[in-house]
């Protein structure tokens, strides 16, 4: 009974998240071309044209983007491309050829790159702000407080460069550039143009074709900006849950769990601490959102080739199909993120309705 | 009369003071508590809102907020085990009260009594809307009162059910028919499949079937196999191997889910219809008559000496109130238990009571026979207090003039004394000592003492 109840509820929830992304993709659509068609044709015009050469491919373009047509008709030619799965073509120093295997080559690596800072959170966060609630006012908890407020406080590329100068330059133990040492892939069959074959993460391609020297160097590489990201995200994180916390210790069911005499160990880890998520997932959403502009900011500042170094290229050159792709692909993120977090919600929460 | 002196005290409380440190003031919420409890029976605890017994009941199970500072006195389970001599070390001691160190100590009682918590002493609180955990299934909250402190029994239970055959079953019937419960008792023992018999017996006493069904339903016992998984979980457990990470979780996974049995049991035992669904419901599911019975469940479950019941019934509609009331005389004729049963509801405490204590502003007023107590009171709150309780044939109901002392500067003298219409000069100077006026019958109120 329950089960058909929950997914009837995912279904509902799919069929509202439609309008959402027709909501996007105008959005994406309008923001990039309320500038013109001069922009669309700067991207894909060869600039060593000239004379009739250039009014030729001006108008071939003009035909094949339709940009003689109102702009909500472009809309829609836009619109069926996007569905079809061509997203156009991206241009930058890192990168020139079609979005879709831009996609394919940089998203990856975020992937793991947010993988592992999601890890770090797991297994960092969560246990720092039981802990700090637990042993309220200690020397301990005002420690993680002062340390988690000093980062809540902190612009993610302050806390990348505060890391790079205490653990890259001071102590001299990790790497902060690149996914891995140019020296260990040079000459390497499966790496190629900085792109290793077949997943396209390093760590992985490394791991699959044996060559742990260089897996380990690609996880060195990994620790820096996964930390970094990990540690913006984890402030908020333990600010919110030793406050959730501290608020759940006090009702009566643990009262209840202590008199019937739970070991303290199960009443804070179990009792107390999965209702002290439910605040953490419900502002998880906004986490998110940050996280994406973290990658953004993370992999510029360590030269990490993943979407969101992708994207600040795309930006400082003017690149229209990538500045579009990677809007309508952050976008997409945080909306089926969304729909993720009301699902695990429903799950974790039993007196939510569905 | 005889009777209650012969008993055996389980509980003792000797001259309990315990003062909550608050922003606003020290409130001094028990000044000075003297009070036995004896073994099978219910002692009724009556006062107004603020007169201490919620802090008595907490106090006893050592479930006291970090503010709140013992000052003197003992609690004395079974005679010995002084419960809060850890906060009284601290509380008595003449230095500025600090909540954290308090807190510190606290967290350390925990520890300490957790094997007592549930196993000998229950409590069952004023809230049954809040007082289960919203995110734990009602059969997991009732299982882990057992998991935690008698796992052999869930061990037991699940193993000679797998044992058993349908000859055992059958020979054993006849045996509970024939010879009665201790035959039966005898029987597993010398069968080695100890833990059934609280299986078969926990069908046999059920009342709402009957007896042909309760028949099959023992015979059917045998059906109930355990799957591989709870083998495995068992057989883990078994070897001591409950502490290593994820083996540890197959062994409380397979003890809980013989918990969740067990819960159908009592759920069955305490009258909630539909037992195998309400194990797996969330307490929101369930209304409040329910979630308070399957607190109850949780503190009966491992059978203690002593179960405290905070206003148990207070926040339920009067049906409910009663049904549960019924539940409450029909624990204590059942087993041994003694039970302290708090309320500000005079009616409710005389249908369950054998004993009656009335608390006045953090004090024991008075405290005799329920019988006593209702018809020959003697303290002028307790007088005062059986005018007040509303009957058929009163026009008016009496109320007690003026109000409950600050009990931040609690009076010098007798406490009531700003309210009492017989106030001398020295119940003003002096507090009345507790004067024993016929046998189990104290008056703590000079107007006893002067008549004597």
């Amino acid at each position: 009974m329950i089960s058909i109840k929950l997914w009837v509820y995912v279904l509902r929830r799919i069929l509202i998240l439609i309008p959402t992304l027709i909501g996007l993709t105008l959005l994406v659509f309008v923001l990039v071309h309320i500038q013109g068609n001069n922009l669309i044709l700067a991207e894909y015009i060869n600039p060593r044209l000239t004379g009739q050469a250039r009014e030729l491919e001006i108008q071939r373009l003009t035909q094949e983007f339709h940009l003689d047509q109102p702009v909500y008709v472009q809309y829609f030619y836009w619109l069926g491309q996007v569905l079809t799965g061509n997203l156009g073509y991206t241009n930058t120093p890192i990168y020139s050829g079609p979005v879709t295997t831009a996609i394919t080559l940089f998203l990856p690596n975020t992937v793991v790159l947010s993988l592992f800072a999601a890890l770090l959170i797991w297994l960092i966060g969560i246990p720092l702000g039981v802990f700090s609630a637990v042993n309220r006012d200690s020397p301990a908890d005002q420690g993680i407080r002062v340390f988690s407020f000093t980062l809540y406080s902190m612009p993610i590329y302050l806390i990348a460069i505060a890391l790079i100068l205490l653990l890259g330059v001071y102590l001299n133990v990790l790497p902060f550039s690149g996914e891995v040492s140019p020296q260990m892939v040079a000459g390497l069959s499966w790496f190629r143009d900085g792109i290793s074959y077949p997943t396209h993460v390093l760590l992985i391609d490394a791991i699959l074709h044996g060559d742990y020297a260089v897996a380990w160097n690609a996880f060195l590489h990994l620790i820096m900006p996964s930390l970094t990201l990990a540690l913006a995200v984890m402030a908020g994180i333990i600010r919110i849950l030793r406050a959730s916390m501290l608020e759940v210790l006090e009702q009566d069911y643990i009262r209840l769990a202590r008199a019937k005499g739970v070991p303290e160990r199960v009443v804070n880890n179990l009792h107390a601490r999965r209702n002290a998520m439910l605040p953490v997932v419900t502002s998880f959403g906004y986490t998110v959102a940050g996280l994406l502009g973290g990658v953004v900011v993370v992999e510029s500042v360590f030269d990490f080739p993943g979407i969101g170094y992708w994207t600040t290229q795309a930006l400082l050159n003017n690149d229209i199909g990538g500045i579009m792709a990677s809007t309508l692909l952050f976008g997409i993120v945080l909306v089926l993120t969304t729909l993720i977090l009301d699902l695990v919600y429903a799950v974790v929460d039993p007196r939510i309705r569905y | 009369m005889e009777r209650v002196k012969e008993r055996a005290k389980v509980l003792e409380i000797k001259d309990l003071r315990v003062s909550f440190h608050t922003r606003r003031g020290v409130f001094k919420a028990l000044r000075g508590v003297d009070l036995e409890l004896y073994k099978g029976e219910v002692l009724g605890l009556a006062g107004e809102s603020g007169s201490g017994k919620s802090t008595l009941g907490l106090a006893i199970m050592g479930l006291l907020p970090r503010n709140a500072r013992v000052e003197s006195g003992e609690v004395l389970l079974d005679g010995s085990k002084d419960v809060l001599k850890m906060l009284r070390d601290y509380g008595s001691r003449d230095v500025k009260f600090d909540p954290r160190k308090n807190e510190k100590l606290i967290k350390r009682l925990n520890k300490e009594l957790r094997e007592v918590r549930g196993r000998a002493l229950a409590m069952v609180f004023q809230e049954p809307l809040t007082s289960l955990n919203p995110v734990l299934q009602v059969g997991y909250q009732i299982a882990e009162a057992v998991y935690y402190h008698d796992p052999m029994r869930l061990v037991r239970r699940a193993i000679s059910r797998n044992r058993c055959t349908q000859a055992d079953l059958r020979d054993l019937m006849t045996t509970l028919k024939t010879k009665g419960e201790e035959a039966l008792i005898e029987e597993v023992e010398k069968r080695n499949l100890r833990g059934l018999e609280e299986q078969i017996l926990s069908i046999w006493r059920r009342q709402d079937i009957h007896e042909a069904k309760k028949e099959k339903l023992i015979l059917s016992l045998d059906k109930h196999k355990l799957d591989s998984k709870d083998r495995l979980g068992i057989s883990i457990y078994l070897r001591g191997l409950q502490r290593v990470p994820v083996l540890g979780r197959l062994a409380k996974d397979a003890l809980i889910k013989e918990g969740y049995r067990l819960a159908v049991e009592i759920l069955t035992y305490l009258g909630i219809p539909h037992p195998e669904k309400v194990v797996r419901m969330y307490p929101h599911e369930l209304s409040g008559g329910m979630r308070q019975r399957v607190v109850i469940g949780i503190a009966i479950v491992n059978n203690p000496e002593i179960v405290i019941m905070d206003e148990p019934t207070s926040a339920l509609d009067v049906t409910i109130q009663a049904q549960i009331l019924e539940l409450v005389s029909s624990l204590k004729a059942s087993s041994n238990r003694s039970f302290i049963f708090i309320s500000h509801d005079l009616s409710v405490l005389a249908e369950v009571s054998d004993r009656i204590a009335i608390m006045y502003a953090g004090k024991i007023a008075e405290v005799g026979p329920v019988k006593v107590i209702f018809e020959e009171p003697q303290h002028p709150y307790t007088k005062m207090l059986m005018d007040a309780i509303p009957t058929m044939d009163k026009t008016e109901l009496k109320a007690i003039p003026g109000s409950v002392p600050d009990m931040r500067s609690p009076p010098k003298g007798c406490s009531f004394s700003n309210r009492c219409p017989f106030v001398m000069p020295k119940c003003k100077e002096m507090e009345p000592p507790m004067v024993e006026v016929s046998e189990g019958h104290k008056v703590a109120c000079f107007l006893v003492g002067e008549r004597k």
